[in-house]
């Protein structure tokens, strides 16, 4: 909401005062910041709308996507933070390690019952303590061009083999039937920046029956990258790259370069999150594409699990109202609006409320009851260390270096990323001795 | 005092009267961060509570660093090379294109382009010319000529020589036009003279334009150098550093370390080695030009 609101919201929120002769003593507009683009945007300002319809304060929302962890650094840096910023759960032991964060006590948190335990654990800092509100989650499912399979007569894969397979045939068998060779197989966003390579190469590691570190005694943890699991999931990720059945720029791609790839007709395969689903709709229809579990790898077929907290933060004038305003995005109103307000902006994925069901309120949408159970099943999130983001940013280096090159070693590159790993957990103190 | 040296003082005075707007903007938005970053260089940052003095600890993990050592061979080569293959390339297109006739005119102000068009921008034309599948324009354009197409900006092994040849592009007009002024300044009579002594083309250029050009030589390949040691933007937006950190230089480091691992501390120390580095090179090269003035 704009500044221009501001005299009728709190002209709304003296009214309010003296009817109900409620709390809300700050009138002044609650400053949100969100990581979302334009129709997320959107979204965000019609949950502001309710949240201010309903307490009578106004907020002053703040977006930004791509340079948004530079923005949230700048902001840190002069001590200009908002009220609340809504982030990512990997993000916490990052904001934790700048002591910007408040703590949140569990209990006063309105309608706390409602949210589900595994999302209150993603809130939750090594010390047990709280130190946000989750807002959503949401797991990696995999998205095939159901048209160009349909085309070729491809069953949909169970294995990770039938993956490789439906890559070779999407890109040599012209499943767009245009006559040219201009298709691909598999979309990889393997880019260092962000960590993208990291990010999008873990759920494959998990499937494989390895892991990135291993909790050991005292909450420490011990550096496992160079398991023989490491390296199949490596392995596995960097075939597509070198039998050239993965997109041509895989190597430098973010998810903004990547995304396109599959709604374009570049590729027929994304591994990806469901806030594609409402763009994927838009752009290439409910018909033409499936969402299925990433076939079971050697181990299992986890996926990566994360989701976002609304973090309150420490510099706050208002905490209670922060809190309240948290409290809302969490509420089954503020879920719903978030999930279906704008098609492709939802910002809420699946919901965090028990009392909100993510395929129902989408009008039974069976793509959403698929996430959901993967999500109950198979949803993994990151390793639970003080500070994952180094870490991410670390493997995300290493990971893009063994995938860049065909020929390299991978037990090799990862033994030394390993040893690079034990030093960062050195450095925030929970190497396993 | 002297009628004249009052008034040369209060033209001094005035002088400063005018700069002290910029001066005092300068301070607050340029050189204060830049001591606070000096400052945040020797402790561990954490910004909702008390920084931890940590010493030269920071320095010593960035040098110690071999990631950021080879950022650094990365950015001596592409800062050389981008400044020296442009250079070479834009004295030939300004030969062609001294003078004075409007055709001439025309063609200056149309190279002149990419000098002025944003790097996101022309990072983006790159990343679609450098596509690399026989797709891919470049690519093509080499199929023609019976050449494989080239992974480009997707291999550890061409991909800083591409950046390098993007950048290449977009610094040649600029060299160029300093070149075009250079030229002008030559004293017609020496070409007359080499004439009349019967110099061939070549013997003219060597003895006459190359060393009438060497301060316009200088400046260009001196400010190219210092721009390439502080690249960015051409790296972030097309590789990130990647693939396999063939393309990770200085900033792209300090990047990941300030925005991405929030290490305001590591981030500091590594920018202020580099702001020495840059100071050093630009302290020489005003010491030069004063010297001869």
């Amino acid at each position: 909401m704009k500044r221009s609101q501001l005299p009728s919201a709190r002209a709304a929120a003296l009214l309010s005062l003296a009817l109900a002769g409620t709390a809300f003593a700050q009138t002044a507009p609650l400053k949100v910041w969100t990581r979302s683009n334009g129709p997320a945007q959107d979204t965000y300002l019609a949950i502001g709308k309710a949240y201010q319809a309903k307490t009578g304060q106004a907020v002053e929302f703040t977006f930004a996507f791509s340079d948004f962890e530079q923005r949230l650094a700048r902001a840190i840096a002069s001590g200009d933070l908002p009220d609340v910023v809504v982030n990512d759960t990997a993000q916490l032991g990052n904001l934790l390690g700048l002591g910007v964060l408040a703590q949140v006590d569990r209990n006063k948190v309105a309608g706390n019952k409602d949210i589900v335990d595994r999302a209150w654990k993603s809130a939750q800092g090594l010390d047990g303590k709280y130190y946000g509100v989750p807002s959503s989650t949401q797991v990696f499912e995999l998205f095939i061009r159901k048209d160009w399979r349909t085309k070729l007569r491809l069953p949909l894969p169970r294995t990770w083999e039938d993956v490789t397979r439906m890559a070779q045939a999407f890109t040599t068998k012209d499943p767009d039937g245009n006559g040219k060779n201009d298709t691909y197989g598999f979309i990889i966003p393997g880019s260092t920046t962000r960590g993208y390579a990291s990010w999008f190469v873990s759920s494959f590691i998990w499937q494989a029956g390895g892991d990135f570190v291993q909790p050991a005694a005292n909450g420490t943890f011990k550096a496992t990258l160079d398991t023989p699991q490491v390296a199949t999931a490596l392995k596995y990720v960097r075939s597509f790259i070198c039998n050239k059945t993965a997109q041509p720029n895989a190597i430098n791609a973010v998810t903004a370069d990547a995304t396109p790839g599959f709604y374009t007709g570049q590729a027929g395969m994304y591994f990806t999150g469901p806030y594609n689903i409402g763009l994927f709709d838009k752009e290439l229809g409910k018909d033409k594409y499936d969402v299925v579990a990433f076939p079971k790898g050697p181990a299992n077929a986890d996926a990566l699990a994360e989701g976002e907290n609304s973090y309150i933060m420490k510099a706050s004038k208002q905490p209670q109202n922060a809190l309240a305003f948290a409290a809302f995005l969490a509420s089954p109103e503020g879920q719903k609006i978030g999930m279906t307000f704008n098609q492709d902006g939802q910002v809420i994925r699946l919901p965090i409320n028990r009392k909100v069901d993510a395929a129902a309120v989408r009008g039974g949408d069976a793509r959403w009851k698929t996430v959901q159970a993967l999500y109950n099943k198979s949803g993994h999130a990151v390793p639970n260390v003080p500070n994952w983001a180094p870490i991410r940013a670390l493997t995300g280096d290493g990971f893009n270096r063994i995938l860049a090159r065909c020929d390299s070693n991978v037990e090799q590159e990862l033994s030394a990323l390993n040893t690079q790993l034990k030093a960062e957990l050195t450095t925030q103190k929970v190497l396993a001795k | 005092m002297t009628t004249a040296r009052r008034r040369a003082a209060r033209e001094t005075l005035v002088a400063w009267a005018f700069l002290l707007p910029a001066l005092l903007a300068f301070a607050y938005f340029k050189f204060l961060p830049m001591l606070k970053g000096i400052q945040f260089s020797f402790y561990k940052v954490n910004f909702g509570g008390e920084n931890t003095w940590v010493g030269w600890n920071n320095f010593r993990t960035v040098l110690g660093d071999p990631a950021f050592r080879l950022a650094i061979w990365h950015t001596v080569v592409n800062g050389i090379a981008v400044a020296v293959i442009s250079a070479a390339i834009a004295l030939v297109v300004a030969l062609a294109l001294q003078g004075g006739t409007r055709s001439v005119h025309f063609v200056r102000s149309a190279i002149f382009l990419p000098a002025v068009t944003s790097v996101a921008i022309v990072a983006e034309i790159f990343k679609l010319l450098y596509y690399p599948s026989a797709q891919g324009p470049l690519n093509m354009l080499l199929g023609y000529v019976g050449i494989a197409p080239q992974p480009f900006f997707s291999s550890p092994d061409t991909a800083l020589a591409s950046l390098i040849g993007m950048q290449v592009w977009k610094a040649v007009p600029y060299d160029t036009a300093i070149f075009i002024a250079g030229l002008a300044t030559i004293n017609r009579d020496l070409y007359d003279a080499a004439n009349v002594d019967g110099a061939s083309p070549w013997q003219r250029f060597m003895n006459v334009t190359l060393p009438g050009l060497a301060p316009t030589l200088t400046i260009i390949l001196t400010l190219a150098i210092i721009r390439g040691f502080r690249v960015f933007t051409e790296v972030y937006t097309t590789t990130g550093g990647g693939p396999g950190g063939a393309t990770d230089v200085v900033m792209t480091r300090i990047y990941k370390l300030g925005f991405e691992t929030f290490d305001y501390g590591l981030a500091s120390a590594a920018s202020t080695l580099m702001f020495i580095v840059t100071a050093v090179l630009t302290s020489l090269y005003l010491l030069r030009t004063w010297k001869k003035t």
